[in-house]
Formats: structure tokens, sequence, C-alpha cells
């Protein structure tokens, strides 16, 4: 009597068990299919793209001379500046003299400041503004360690429709710096979704 | 009188033994339809999910080859800017090997250069100072037997390049600025 009392309670038992066995199961299964989703790569392309099309297009702008009317200023020669080398430096150099003032270099009769601005806007437009990408181009002129770096482009040279890169995943092509006479020129594009 | 109420009783024991054990059977077959419908909902969102990440892997797989060729491009001797043993320029293309390149790429397409391509269109754009084109390899895949063509998708992918020009005959190096588009076909 006791026996046939026993039996059938310690299978209810076992039963149980095995339904708390199989939901267990089911949430870890769910749990790691949830981990696969979350833990996925970042698109390789995408990282990659970013990084390597913010450097060279950075790296290119820098390099690129500049076939402008007046563009040659006060020197006798001809020679056609490059942006970074020649009309950064003069824009760090008379940036107190911006945007109606001196600077060496004048083209479109422009202060050379005013033109970077327009120009390097113009390049991106034409490239990373054309392929829908959205960009942001900063340059800061450090004087002294201890003052606060200048802006030379102030707001930074953005594209029209993303208003810049703040607060967005980006990458960046890492600093351009250039030494100038008016102190250390940082130059640097990000690239953002 | 007391074996006929016996009868009788085991008869209700019998009845209300069958009926539960009707309630069990009943109670199991629902909990097992329960349990395939969820397992069969599983399958479903499992088919769809594969199909789905199958699509991407194929995406990946040509975004992967769209950024080998584009790297192969832009370290390609044909095209880099050079000067004598000096290391060469990354993300500069020579002009007067870009104007000339397309000859020889033509002569050894399929010799050598659909090894390193395969099928694929690589051009560059001159953006400043001109906004001259330069198609350097056009490879689609087989057109289908219809005659229609067989891709579907193509990967473009871009790069910003210098390009040194060599004959603007001042003494120093000038750059152009254009960009360089890999397109991989699938």
């Amino acid at each position: 009597m006791i026996l046939t009392f026993k039996l059938p309670r310690s299978r209810r038992g076992q039963t149980e068990m095995i339904g708390l066995v199989v939901i267990v199961i089911l949430i870890t299964l769910g749990m790691l299919f949830a981990a696969q989703f979350a833990l996925k790569e970042k698109p390789q392309k995408k990282i990659f793209t970013r990084k390597g099309l913010s450097y060279s297009t950075m790296s290119t702008i820098m390099k690129t001379t500049v076939y402008e009317d007046n563009c040659k200023g006060d020197f006798k020669i001809k020679v056609n500046p490059q942006i970074g080398k020649d009309l950064l430096e003069d824009c760090a150099g008379n940036f107190d003299y911006a945007p109606t003032g001196y600077s060496l270099y004048e083209c479109r009769n422009q202060h050379s400041c005013v033109f970077l601005e327009e120009f390097i806007t113009g390049l991106l437009n034409d490239t990373l503004g054309s392929w829908n990408k959205h960009y942001e181009f900063t340059a800061v002129l450090i004087q002294a360690s201890e003052d606060e770096p200048t802006k030379l482009f102030d707001p930074p040279i953005t594209d029209s429709k993303s208003g810049g890169c703040q607060r967005k995943e980006r990458d960046s092509s890492g600093l351009f710096p250039i030494h100038t006479s008016a102190g250390l020129v940082q130059a640097e594009l990000f690239l953002c979704d | 009188m007391n074996k006929k109420r016996s009868t009788k009783r085991t008869k209700l024991l019998k009845f209300s033994k069958e009926k539960s054990a009707q309630i069990k059977m009943t109670e199991t077959i629902a909990v097992l339809f329960i349990f395939f419908v969820l397992v069969l909902f599983g399958i479903i969102f499992y088919y769809q999910y594969q199909k789905v990440s199958l699509v991407e892997k194929q995406q990946e797989l040509v975004a992967a080859r769209a950024m080998d060729t584009t790297l192969k491009v832009l370290f390609l001797p044909e095209l880099i800017c050079t000067k004598g043993e000096a290391e060469p320029e990354d993300n500069c293309f020579d002009m007067m090997k870009l104007r000339n390149v397309n000859k020889t790429f033509k002569e050894y397409l399929t010799r050598y250069y659909f090894n390193l391509f395969s099928y694929s269109r690589i051009y560059v754009t001159e953006v400043y100072p001109g906004n001259s084109t330069f198609i350097l390899y056009d490879k689609e895949t087989p057109p289908r037997e219809n005659g229609n063509r067989s891709w579907t998708h193509r990967e473009p992918t871009f790069f910003v390049v210098a390009l040194k020009d060599e004959l603007k005959g001042t003494a120093v190096s000038e750059y152009g600025l254009g960009y360089v588009v890999v397109e991989v076909y699938s």
C-alpha cells in the first residue's frame, strides 16, 4: 500500500524535473541566439572604407596644388601653392587679418583662410558629398601649449545635410600636423554614417 | 443490497478512472501540440534568419572582394607615384601612367589582370583641376544564354587619390585631386 502511494509521487517529481530541464534548455538556446545577434561583428568593409577613405581624402587634400587666379601672391617665380604646405600655413600666419585683410596668397582675390574654406568645401562636396558620406573637416592653430587652440574654420567645414559628425559613430583621418611660423596647425577629417 | 451497492461503486470508480485518464490524455495531447507549434515557430524563424544571413554573407563576400580589389589597385605599380628607387607615395596615381595604362590593361587582360581583378570595373575620375575620367578595366560577368546580363549587383568602393602630374613643367611636383572607383560585379 505504501509502495503504490510512493511510486506515482516520485514519478510526478521526475516529470516535473524533466519539464524544468526542458524550459532551462529552451531559455539557454534563446539566450545564445540573442547573444549571437548582439555580438555580431560590425561589417569590416564599412570600418575599413571609413578609415581608409578619411585618411586618403585628407592626405590628398593636403597635397593638392591650387591653380587659381592671383594665387602666386608676391612671388615672382611660377609656383602654384599647395593646400597643406602653403595655403594652410599662410592662413595660420595671417589669421588675425582674416577675412578681408592681408595674406600672402590671394587666390580668387580672397584671404587665404576664406579661400581655403570655400575651396575645401567644394572639393569635399564633389567627392564625399556626392557619395552621400557625412564629414567634418577641422583645423586648429596651437600657438603655446597652455593656450586654447584657435579654430581656423569656425564652424568646421561639414556636409550640408548632417551638420558634422558630433555625437555620431565616426572615424578620423588622424591628425595632420604642419609646423608654421605662427605655431602648430593640426588638421583632421572625420567621416561618419 | 450491499452487493448491488458495491457493484455500483466499482462501476463509478471505473468510470471516474477512465474519465481522468481521458483528461490526462487530452492534456498530454494539448501540451504536445503546443510544444510542436513552438518547435514549428522556431524552425520557421530559423529558416527566415538563415535566408537573410545567407544574403548578408553573400554581400559581405562581395564587399570583401571589392575591398581586396581596391587595395590591389591603390598599390598597383602601373599606377602608383614613384620616383626612382624612393618609396612609392601612397594614395597617389601618376597621371603619365594613368593616361597610358589602359593599353597595357587591355593587352594583358586575360593573361594577367583578370586574375587580379576578376569581374569588376575600375575607373579614375579627376575632380581638380580637370574633370576627365579614365576607365582602366571593365570586365562584366559573361551574359546569360538569352543574352541578358548575368550580374544583379555592383558593389562600389571609392577612394580619393592625389593625381601627380609631371607634365605641368614646374620644378616641384604638382598634384591634382581625383578618386578611384572599384565596382565588383556579383
